[in-house]
């Protein structure tokens, strides 16, 4: 990937160019030292004079009203902030009127900056202070003061807090009055400028000490780059919050979110004063020293999946490379690209006006329909459907181009999502709130309506990563997601009346994708590349987790790497200086899960027998309890020396009805509410007593044998040995009051103990004989 | 001779007999003067013009040696910026080289990655044949 630039000639503005913006797309005004604001149409390849400013106007900053006002969205932007050298503050129309000056500080205004929803403006001066402006141009108050200039400012991704420059130190301060400033020392020299992408918290900045660098939201460096020749005199997020680019005297970079560089531009600009990229994140436009305003567009993107790597090779043009025999198609679109993605053999790209699907048997022949806005700022992939973010809504669109849904959760900003916020399978949508990041709105991809109830999930501390699993029916549909301690959590997203049930898989787990065939999570588990062969089996046998996981050295992978993607047997990582690594796994899990999925018991042994590793076999053992396949299950705990394991598969299987049977499956993963309510639906209420003296959970056991009128005497008499064979005295209330009334009679007790036996096993030869056969198979 | 009545009364004849107020002594002498005056004009006219020539001949000269001076500093100047300018040239060359380096570089590891997954599954691949 790197940056196209072009440049004219001859400048048009005579004195160096301080400040751009861009209105559309294809629009840019920039503001010059020469007192003229140009306009700049790209597809015109237009210049004309917008305004003439008086001549002690000499202007610094510039920044276009945001378009998106509370979820209604204008066409253009209509009106922009100017700051200037003589301390004035002037709202400029778009035809370059003044509509209103304020004296704003004292010496130069050297930021000035709207906030996301456009109800206030920061500027920043010479005179080290911070004031907040409504939209009018009234001023609301001085956030800060200081003793030196700040020459940068930038807004929280919420709005509710301010990053700026002080010296060599960033500082960010909340709005609220008396909450905490975080401030901490950035770079060995003067900052020049700095950056806060909305979409995904991280903080950039650049200054004299030659260096850029990369902060998350708390300030911890995330990158520094190796000193440059010059001064860092601007840098800028792209919108989608996956590069940034950067300016120096004749510099422009392009890099990625995490630091690492794209690629170099050595233009002849001077010093680029300021970046800005459009709203669509296709075009960059720069202010140089030297008078010119130069223009950069990004090609050479690259997707690769299975045997296809396709490129951009121009701006409308797309290059598909089918890697096995050569075969190069190309791909022509009426407008520019905005974003594609390649996955589940389908190219999703969308331009400005539409979207075009490609099947990756056909490149001929794309299915296109037309976007609604067409700001498309991410695609997300699953195996039937995608789903584009589009604007401030969220739409599911199938592979024929069918609007299949489109969730709404109210008060979430969708335009700040990004891929680590949302996640899609075939039939759900995960999206993590953009306000309170503990919560995980899940919504049906068929309706777009929210799940069972409509309450989101709610995790203890904020969620930094989820992704749910490709694989299976939608009622074992499970979520996982990485939070802010960097656990890794597990949990179903259709409870079917149980509870949220949520246990931790992994703990320092950097990152974590699923595969997308079989439900097999990997990820990078303190600098180990861990691949959980069959994470639900904590559904179903916590035990087994730690033997269904393979691990191995990730040393080469560095720290903290990406993932890319897990196709097949094939996981790509990112490493932090940007180099692409492939690891491949073991591809018997996956064959393991397909045939374990199409039920094919017998097929699923002979691969492990094959195969002979114990962590394959813990595999089977849990999907075989999972499907409640008893004799395979049975073979499988044998293999990897689970022997009470198998005692009591044996002990379940011998069961005489399929009620008890399930009761006790549901027993042996722990279950033991749902083991309990199985047997008293079916009226074995004897059993379900039967199940609390076993576990020892002497109140539950009496509770139900009082409510139900039946055994009392049987757990009065269990709770009397139990005491007695460990020399205690009966110090619980309940059972002292009951046990006065009941006299305990073993004999009695054996005789009704058996009674209940033949009673249920008389029930069992009654109900239909298929059914008990189908159970014991 | 007698004392000429008309000399004395101040009036003489010349050769011409013309009547003349002045002496013809004194008149030829004043013309001679006169015209000797007005070869001096005329001289000093001359070495006038000349003067001016060669001084106009001497400003011409050290214009163009000011100017041939100028060209010499600014040919001096533009040499070193030259110098400067293949500096500036160099060192931006330097840092793309050291861009097309780290992508080399990046390469290099991914390579070497896709090795190692060849390796192994070749591997696999044979350990499948033989079991088989």
């Amino acid at each position: 990937m790197r940056l196209k630039t072009s440049l004219l000639k001859e400048p048009k503005h005579r004195e160096l160019v301080s400040c751009v913006g861009w209105t559309s797309a294809d629009e840019l005004y920039s503001c010059s030292d020469d007192h003229q604001i140009l306009k700049w149409n790209l597809l015109s390849n237009d210049t004309s004079v917008v305004v003439k400013l008086q001549d002690e106007i000499y202007p610094i900053d510039l920044h276009w009203f945001p378009k998106t006002v509370s979820g209604k969205k204008q066409a253009v932007a209509e009106i922009f902030a100017l700051t200037s050298s003589d301390g004035k503050l002037h709202l400029v129309s778009k035809s370059g009127r003044i509509e209103k000056s304020v004296e704003a500080h004292r010496g130069a205004v050297l930021a000035g900056r709207w906030n996301y929803d456009g109800t206030a403006l920061i500027t920043a001066g010479e005179d080290g202070q911070l004031k907040i402006w409504s939209k009018s141009g009234m001023l609301r108050s001085t956030l800060a003061q200081q003793g030196t200039p700040v020459y940068s400012v930038a807004w929280a991704p919420d709005s509710g807090r301010v990053l700026y420059t002080s010296g060599r130190q960033l500082v960010v301060k909340p709005l609220q009055p008396n909450s905490k400033v975080l401030q901490w020392k950035a770079h060995d020299g003067v900052i020049l400028k700095v950056d806060w992408s909305a979409v995904n918290d991280l903080i950039l900045s650049g200054g004299e000490d030659c260096k850029y660098k990369v902060w998350d939201s708390y300030g911890r460096l995330l990158f520094s780059s190796a000193p440059h020749d010059y001064p860092i005199t601007s840098v800028a997020w792209a919108p989608d919050g996956e590069l940034f680019a950067m300016g120096s005297f004749h510099t422009l970079r392009l890099c990625d979110k995490t630091g690492w560089s794209y690629s170099l531009e050595k233009p002849s600009t001077g010093s680029l004063l300021s970046l800005c990229w459009s709203a669509d994140g296709t075009q960059l436009a720069g202010a140089c020293g030297n008078g010119h305003v130069l223009f950069a567009h990004i090609v050479e993107q690259r997707w690769e999946w299975k045997n296809f790597e396709i490129t951009l090779t121009k701006r409308r043009t797309m290059q598909v490379r089918n890697v096995l025999n050569d075969a190069v198609d190309v791909l022509e679109f009426r407008d520019r690209v905005i974003k594609a993605s390649l996955a589940h053999g389908h190219l999703v790209v969308t331009t400005s006006l539409q979207c075009y699907v490609y099947s990756a048997k056909n490149w001929n022949t794309p299915l296109i329909f037309d976007l609604k806005e067409g700001t498309v700022s991410l695609i997300v992939q699953a195996e039937r459907h995608f789903l584009l973010v589009d604007g401030a809504e969220v739409y599911v669109y199938s592979y024929e181009g069918r609007l299949i849904s489109s969730p709404k959760s109210p008060g979430m900003r969708m335009d700040i999502l990004n891929s680590q916020s949302i996640s899609l399978s075939n039939d759900t949508i995960a999206i993590r709130d953009t306000t309170d990041e503990r919560v995980v709105f899940l919504f049906e991809a068929q309706t777009g309506k929210a799940i069972g109830d409509g309450k989101p999930l709610i995790h203890k501390i904020e969620v930094v990563l989820i992704a749910l699993d490709q694989c299976g029916s939608s009622n074992d549909r499970r979520i996982a997601l990485i939070d802010k301690n960097r656990d890794l959590y597990l949990t179903s997203v259709r409870k079917l009346g149980r509870a949220h049930s949520i246990y931790k898989i992994g703990s320092m787990v950097d990152t974590m994708a699923w595969n997308d065939s079989a439900n097999i999570l990997c990820g990078i588990q303190d600098n180990r590349f861990t691949v959980w062969y069959y994470p639900s089996v904590v559904f179903v046998d916590k035990d087994l987790l730690p033997k269904t996981i393979f691990t191995k050295d990730s040393s080469e992978f560095s720290r903290p790497p990406q993932m890319v993607s897990y196709v097949g047997s094939q996981v790509t990582v990112r490493r932090v200086d940007g180099s692409l690594v492939c690891t491949a796994v073991s591809p018997y899990p996956t064959l393991l899960h397909e045939y374990t999925s199409s039920a094919r018991w017998e097929d699923a042994l002979r691969i492990c027998r094959f195969a002979k590793d114990q962590t394959l076999w813990s595999c089977l053992a849990g999907l075989a309890v999972a499907n409640r396949e008893l004799s395979t299950a049975e073979v499988a705990y044998a293999a990897i020396g689970e022997i009470d394991k198998v005692q009591y598969i044996n002990f379940i299987k011998d069961l005489p009805s399929k009620d008890s049977c399930l009761a006790h499956i549901l027993l042996f993963s722990g279950h033991v509410q749902e083991a309990e309510a199985t047997l008293l639906q079916a009226n074995l209420i004897y059993h379900a007593i039967q199940i609390h003296i076993n576990l020892y959970s002497w109140d539950r056991a009496l509770e139900l044998a009082v409510k139900y009128k039946t055994h009392v005497d049987t757990v009065l008499a269990h709770r009397h040995k139990f005491l007695q064979d460990f020399g205690k005295q009966e110090t619980n209330k309940r059972f002292l009051q009951y046990s006065e009334g009941v006299e305990v009679d073993w004999e009695k007790i054996q005789a009704k103990i058996e009674m209940e036996f033949a009673k249920e096993r008389e029930r069992a030869a009654n109900s239909s004989v298929r059914s008990s056969v189908s159970v014991r198979r | 001779m007698a004392k000429d009545p008309l000399a004395e009364a101040g009036l003489h004849f010349d050769e011409l007999n013309k009547l003349r107020v002045l002496e013809p002594d004194v008149s030829q002498k004043t013309t001679e003067l006169k015209e000797e005056c007005e070869e001096f004009v005329d001289k000093i006219g001359q070495f006038q013009k000349i003067v001016g020539g060669l001084i106009e001949l001497v400003d011409e000269l050290a214009k163009e040696a000011e100017t041939e001076k100028m060209k010499a500093i600014g040919a001096r100047n533009l040499l070193k910026s030259v110098e400067k300018q293949r500096e500036a040239q160099h060192q931006q060359l330097q840092a793309l080289i050291a861009e097309k380096k780290m992508q080399l570089e990046r390469y290099r590891i991914e390579y070497e990655a896709l090795q190692k997954v060849e390796a192994e599954q070749s591997e696999f691949i044979d350990q499948f044949i033989l079991q088989k």
